[in-house]
């Protein structure tokens, strides 16, 4: 599974981290260390990720490809 | 108008009069966040205009709009550019009150600030907090314990929160609390040609700290990323006026949300002995029963921004100037994305809220506020298992775009 974290509309509520923190990092300022990006989501972390995407109040992660 | 807007006029249950006698007045044209009706009938009128009214007005003053479901509040919480903070965030704002910085502001002197701020509120920095307020929840649950009884929140809720803010990351003295919370307050929801006067003895408070503190040793804190400010865009450094209006928005937003959701969770629990039960049996619980208090219980109703040019918001054609609330509440409760919004189910997974705004105005506080609620609730059960609303009382609740509570009497067998 491979997800895009969006550059602007990542605000730093950090829940994408507490819910799949072995998926996403956040940076110094708590906000998505990969924002602007995509990255590959480790097997066997799918279900946390899309957690994490779930409970995004901004949508700011969308997936790439499932 | 739109056939949204049309499909909202032809329906019965937005009939003027049908409004009329199940809310007081017309909500759907005509709302007012400080009507007492809508204090009473809080969850009943936020679950009616999330399903039915994707946009209402009030002729409150010079008129304003609510904005009610999460997709539409997203979108407009996003484009700031187009819905600019920059004009304030309060509908009819007080005459004299200063703008308040990073909240009163847009992107990029909002981007500005915020990029310095952030560090000191991150995850990271304030899990180091953690301790030292767990251990002030233990000290004020050990000033009441051996009663059986105490007032929630003159005893605890509106004291811990400043404390956590205070103590670790502002550096004010905590006796000063009870002046600050008073002034925030009735600054919020006492008469409104007053609320400027009590905003005003909060900034000379705060500006008189942060004077006081040029005369002292840096700290390498929060005071001292604010004293050294910032550069605008147009090479102009932040003025003073900014710097102090910082500390004010951030003891504002320290001192009068967190209560809220922190007392309302402890009057469900205190309610819901079964939930109780679950939550003791498996502490793991609470972190997740903490967001959905927080989704639940929102201590900020709705804010506002002001339209940078005329835009359709589902359906509604606002003009440049007009005034627009993002009813947070409304939206954290929009069945289009969660089952039984209305239901307080503290096993709900990824909840999507918007109880700490949408936006580059995320509350920046957000981090700290969810530790303060997971130590109170874990340390509160583990000493007080068994507690209740005393009998005979009842908590009462004061509106307006703010939500708090004012009054919960419990008990407990010592
Ligand atoms: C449960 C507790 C809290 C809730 C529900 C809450 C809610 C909010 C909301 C909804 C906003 C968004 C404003 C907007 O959209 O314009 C906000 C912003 C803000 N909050 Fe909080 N807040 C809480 C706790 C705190 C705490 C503990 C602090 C500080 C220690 C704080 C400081 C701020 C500040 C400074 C802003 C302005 C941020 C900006 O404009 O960039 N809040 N808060
Ligand atoms: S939850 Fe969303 S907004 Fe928050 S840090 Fe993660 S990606 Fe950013």
């Amino acid at each position: 599974m491979r997800v895009r974290i969006d550059g602007e509309n990542c605000s730093g509520h950090g829940r994408c981290a507490k819910y799949a923190p072995n998926v996403f990092r956040l940076d110094d300022d708590g906000y998505n260390a990969d924002r602007g990006n995509e990255i590959d989501v480790p097997a066997g972390e799918e279900d946390k990720a899309l957690l994490g995407i779930k409970a995004c109040p901004e949508r700011a992660i969308s997936i790439v490809d499932a | 108008m739109n056939d949204n807007r049309s499909a909202m006029e032809a329906d019965p249950e937005i009939n003027p009069d049908v409004l009329k006698s199940r809310f007081g007045r017309d909500i759907a044209r005509d709302f007012d966040l400080d009507d007492p009706r809508f204090n009473e009938q809080f969850d009943e009128t936020l679950n009616f205009m999330v399903r039915k009214c994707p946009v209402v007005h009030s002729q409150v003053g010079t008129g304003y709009y609510l904005v009610n479901t999460q997709d539409e509040v997203r979108r407009i919480a996003q484009d700031w550019r187009t819905f600019s903070s920059a004009k304030g965030y309060q509908p009819n704002r007080p005459e004299g009150l200063p703008y308040l910085m990073p909240e009163e502001s847009d992107p990029p002197i909002h981007t500005k600030w915020r990029h310095k701020l952030n560090p000191h509120m991150s995850p990271k920095t304030v899990a180091a907090y953690e301790q030292p307020i767990r251990d002030d929840v233990n000290a004020l649950i050990d000033t009441f314990i051996g009663k059986g009884e105490c007032e929630f929140i003159s005893e605890f809720g509106a004291l811990l929160p400043g404390w956590a803010f205070f103590k670790n990351i502002l550096g004010v003295p905590v006796d000063d609390l009870p002046m600050l919370v008073e002034g925030v307050e009735e600054g919020t929801f006492g008469p409104p040609e007053e609320r400027a006067g009590h905003f005003a003895r909060v900034f000379e408070y705060l500006d008189t700290h942060l004077k006081w503190r040029q005369t002292q040793p840096r700290r390498g804190d929060l005071i001292d990323t604010i004293q050294d400010g910032v550069t605008y865009e147009d090479g102009t450094e932040a003025p003073w006026e900014h710097k102090v209006s910082i500390l004010v928005d951030l003891t504002f937003g320290g001192i009068a949300t967190t209560t809220f959701v922190m007392a309302s969770a402890i009057h469900h629990l205190a309610n819901n002995p079964d939930v109780r039960q679950r939550l003791i049996d498996d502490p793991s619980l609470i972190e997740n029963a903490i967001e959905e208090y927080t989704r639940f219980f929102p201590p900020v109703v709705a804010l506002g921004r002001t339209c940078t040019r005329d835009v359709e918001v589902a359906g509604t054609e606002m003009k440049e100037g007009d005034f627009v609330m993002l009813t947070y509440a409304a939206a954290s409760r929009d069945p289009r994305h969660m089952d039984e919004p209305d239901k307080i189910d503290i096993t709900r997974e990824g909840i999507p809220h918007s109880t700490f705004g949408v936006g580059p105005h995320r509350c920046i506080g957000s981090n700290l506020a969810r530790i303060e609620l997971i130590t109170t609730l874990e340390e509160w059960l583990k000493r007080i298992p068994d507690f209740s609303v005393k009998p005979g009382t009842e908590p009462r609740h004061v509106t307006g775009f703010l939500r708090s509570i004012r009054e919960l009497q419990l008990v407990w067998p010592t």
